[in-house]
């Protein structure tokens, strides 16, 4: 159950799957998406929490 | 707001970290699938995406009838709160079943009940935050934006129940409450972690949008100067 699925790091990139087809890049491209988003939201809310606490002060 | 503050923190770190390890166990550790290969890995994306944008509509709608009922104002300030938030993670939900949808179904987009009913719910989203930012009047606005939420809330159920009611590309549930779930337990266990994990998340993100809110409407009050 806890094994690794990937042998190597190029494997777990590539995620070549068993009818020969390359994976990777789509699950890799979702997970940069899903990261990027969720991070960009918490810079615009931590930066603007920072920009109207200073204005109120 | 300060109790907010210290459990916000907690919230943040456990879940960052529930998320994390879930996201690792389902994509290095959990079996091929079968059928759809290495692809089926996005799920552990797509899936707490779909389930929370679906999720944060029900808690604006929730949010809008205590407000029309109770008038209690920090419920209106939730319900604008929600709106961005809900919009981004259906925004992550859309992209995420686009790109899955290339090795799967050979294609990005079809014009399929549930995909458009997930476009729609994000469409709402933004047509949400357009509405209340286009009026002058706070209250009017908060009153607006509580009805059409509810008004609105239609689109939940049609979403759910798409893929039982019309012949869709998309795949049914794989986690339903009454039946056993369509998926082995290797892959469950991961899923259920990235599906809480997200949650936990997105509520710091809700907390986040809901402190900037009540910093822009209430700013005028002695208690936020006290506060700030």
């Amino acid at each position: 159950m806890f094994n690794f699925e990937f042998n190597s790091l190029a494997e777990a990139f590539l995620m070549q799957s068993q009818n020969g087809q390359n994976h990777g890049i789509f699950v890799w491209t979702v997970l940069i998406i899903v990261f990027l988003s969720i991070l960009a939201t918490f810079i615009f809310y931590k930066m603007s929490i920072k920009k109207i606490t200073k204005k109120l002060k | 707001m300060y109790q907010v503050d210290r459990a916000y923190s907690y919230i943040f770190y456990i879940s960052l970290v529930l998320y994390l390890v879930s996201i690792f166990w389902g994509l290095f550790v959990t079996p091929e699938d079968f059928v759809q290969g290495n692809s089926y890995r996005i799920i552990y994306l797509h899936v707490p995406a779909s389930f929370i944008s679906q999720s944060l509509y029900i808690a604006m709608a929730i949010a809008s009838a205590i407000f029309l009922i109770w008038k209690v104002k920090l419920s209106a300030y939730l319900v604008r709160s929600i709106a961005p938030i809900g919009a981004i993670t259906t925004f992550i939900a859309l992209i995420s079943g686009s790109i899955w949808g290339i090795p799967t179904w050979g294609t990005w987009w079809v014009w399929d009940a549930r995909i458009v009913s997930t476009l729609i719910l994000f469409i709402m989203y933004l047509g949400l935050i357009s509405l209340h930012d286009s009026f002058s009047n706070h209250e009017k606005a908060d009153k607006f934006l509580s009805i059409l939420v509810l008004v609105g809330s239609v689109n939940i159920p049609i979403i759910k129940m798409s893929v039982e009611w019309w012949s869709t590309l998309h795949q049914p549930a794989s986690i339903t409450i009454s039946d056993k779930p369509a998926i082995d337990l290797v892959m469950l266990y991961p899923l259920f972690g990235s599906i809480v994990g997200f949650a936990g998340i997105v509520t710091c993100l809700v907390i986040l949008s809901s402190k900037l809110q009540i910093l822009r409407r209430e700013r005028n009050k002695s208690w936020i100067k006290n506060y700030v």
